[in-house]
């Protein structure tokens, strides 16, 4: 097992080699100098400031020196100041992590809650009505843009019956009982298509499984229905469902960019989206440098889950 | 007599390989055709989705001829107007007829998202069968590079590269380039990884090998005689992934992302409609649904067609 995971994080190097050079290029790309995007349009005429600046930032270096000492200062948390509040980038998108971990978090529950239950009674009531209604409510599920099913639940349950608040945050830690109230139509919006996945995910595993030899064997001893699916079948099935939403719950980190835009959540999403109208380059390029990361590590943790939940997995 | 039945089979062997009239090839391809319809008739899915797809492609072809209304033409005489007889989708603030805009904005985010397959396709097939088929070092870093793109969480990757065009000031036709550029570019990994997994097996095959001895060059082997086997997983992963390209564009354009007004554009028509939520929510309704439609289209299809290529899916 010590084997494995350490040829696992030696494999994330690469990946995350590939990463940090996409984005390190993201600025280099940019058109213009990257002093300019630094500082005002009237400081860049300066001459003298200029060549000091270049000095400073290390931009007289090759570039390969260049992405080293970036690399370098990435690596201490030092991703540069925002340009517009002129604070360190790595403030400011460490504030605004907690508020996606929380809305990803809740809306996986969420969509596991309505999706293992529907999957599991799907498959075992298989070609049956309920089957069949579980299945096209699913694939519609994943054919509607999430972002306009958030703006239909705000018309809905906003202008129209006025029940929740159609945007905002309140952090749980400040008034447990607002901050619900505040989560529950972006943790909605963020679950049902989830949820549609999830259930589409559960019913071909719980097929897969009830095929095999041990679900005929408990049958042939005599326990009940109820017993073999619930307590042998489901189980198993439940070890594929849980890894695949562990690694949507990285990919959902990365796609609540637009949910958190239309419900104002101060995520990490709306901060990304929010420095792309600015022109913010370097939190973007932090923002979207810590979001990899995350997938990375959490694609890391999950896979090691699997392992530990299903030992009959080669480590290979 | 003898030599009657010898020119009789003489006849008979110059028949056989003389090559089809053109007649001949029809007749066949029709019967292949029919093969293919009836195998599409059995899945359901993937004859409805069929039925949608064509339905789609029919309507989006006659649009020219169908839609009244210029789409980029201000009315103001008539704007945020309910559905009518004469605007059977209302207007919007700018008094635009929205059935119009929904059919023209459909024109364009077909034609984008199929480009961006193709364009995935292209690099992403060569790049696949190369990797797998010469293995070793190059299948190594080839593969890694993979994981590296792929660690972009959700549209993140889209985010960085349509943010730089935007940087670049580019315009109308060269903004749809750089789309097309963006998506196919993040298509290009998952569809590279899913044809070197599949050359792995085909490679160990003895018709491989029969050509290895006979002295077929290796490009020739990879590319004419692997690549054709490797085809059916590509269809339905190309399927499927045009319903998900079209969400991303909607997400994108809804950002404020995609092409600048006035074009029409179904992601940036439901943004601006939730300026209107209160006076007209419908505005949001229509663009939404028309998304629904296009993408479950293309997912109810490719649903199909796995479980028709897939036959270890039968008899589900």
């Amino acid at each position: 097992m010590l084997i494995y995971v350490i040829n696992r994080i030696l494999q994330m190097i690469p990946v995350l080699f590939v990463l940090t050079v996409v984005v390190f290029s993201f600025v280099q790309l940019l058109p213009g100098d990257v002093i300019d995007t630094l500082i005002g349009d009237e400081e860049a005429e300066d001459p003298e400031l200029r060549a000091l600046l270049l000095k400073e930032y290390g931009l007289d270096q090759p570039i390969y020196v260049q992405y080293g000492i970036w690399l370098g200062k990435a690596l201490q948390g030092d991703f540069g100041k925002s340009l517009i509040t002129r604070r360190p980038v790595s403030i400011e998108l460490f504030e605004s992590i907690p508020a996606t971990v929380y809305l990803g978090l809740v809306g996986i529950s969420l969509s596991i809650l309505i999706a293992v239950p529907l999957g599991s009674i799907a498959a075992v009531k298989r070609n049956s009505p309920t089957d069949y209604t579980a299945q096209v409510v699913s694939l519609i599920g994943i054919s509607i843009p999430e972002f306009w099913f958030a703006i239909m639940c705000v018309i809905l349950f906003s202008l129209h019956l006025g029940w929740l608040p159609s945007s905002g945050y309140v952090s749980p830690l400040e008034d447990i009982g607002q901050s619900i109230y505040y989560l529950i139509l972006p943790a909605l919006a963020v679950g049902f298509r989830q949820a549609a996945y999830t259930t589409r995910l559960t019913r071909s595993s719980m097929l897969d499984e009830m095929n095999k030899e041990y679900v005929d064997t408990a049958r042939s001893l005599g326990f009940s229905e109820p017993k073999v699916i619930y307590k042998y079948t489901l189980r198993n099935a439940l070890i594929p469902t849980i890894t695949i939403s562990g690694l949507q719950l990285a990919n959902l980190l990365g796609g609540t960019v637009v949910l958190e835009t239309i419900f104002a959540w101060p995520g990490i999403g709306q901060a990304i989206y929010l420095a792309i109208i600015d022109h913010d380059y370097p939190l973007i390029q932090a923002g979207i440098l810590v979001l990899g990361i995350i997938v990375v590590v959490v694609n890391l943790l999950v896979d090691l889950l699997y392992r530990v939940l299903n030992p009959r997995v080669a480590l290979g | 007599m003898s030599s009657t039945e010898f020119q009789n089979g003489r006849r008979s062997i110059e028949e056989a390989i003389k090559p089809p009239t053109f007649g001949e090839r029809m007749a066949r391809y029709r019967l292949i055709a029919q093969d293919a319809l009836l195998e599409l008739y059995k899945s359901k899915t993937a004859f409805v989705g069929l039925l949608m797809l064509v339905a789609l492609v029919t309507i989006l072809l006659l649009t020219p001829v169908i839609s009244e209304y210029n789409p980029v033409k201000p009315d103001y005489s008539a704007f945020l107007q309910k559905p009518s007889a004469e605007h059977i989708m209302g207007t919007d603030r700018y008094g635009r007829d929205i059935y119009s805009r929904v059919l023209w904005g459909g024109r364009r985010l077909v034609m984008i998202a199929i480009l961006a397959v193709v364009f995935g396709l292209a690099i992403g097939i060569p790049y696949g069968v190369l990797s797998g088929y010469y293995g070793g070092w190059t299948d190594s870093i080839a593969m890694r590079i993979c994981d590296g793109l792929l660690a972009f969480p959700g549209i993140l990757l889209y985010l960085l590269i349509v943010t730089l065009a935007r940087e670049w000031q580019l315009e109308g036709f060269w903004n749809d380039l750089i789309l097309i550029f963006a998506l196919g570019f993040a298509f290009f990994p998952e569809a590279a990884r899913l044809v070197r997994s599949t050359v792995l097996t085909e490679k160990e095959k003895e018709y491989v090998e029969a050509s290895h001895t006979i002295g077929e060059a290796n490009l020739y082997i990879a590319m004419r005689q692997i690549l054709p086997n490797c085809i059916s997983p590509l269809i339905v992963n190309a399927t499927v992934r045009l319903g998900y390209v079209i969400l991303i564009i909607a997400a994108l354009s809804f950002l404020g992302l995609g092409s600048p007004p006035p074009t029409p554009d179904w992601g940036a028509d439901l943004s601006s409609a939730r300026d209107h939520m209160e006076q007209n929510p419908l505005l949001a309704v229509f663009p939404g649904l028309a998304i629904c439609y296009t993408v479950l289209a293309f997912n109810l299809f490719g649903d199909g067609l796995r479980d028709i290529l897939d036959p270890r899916l039968v008899d589900r």
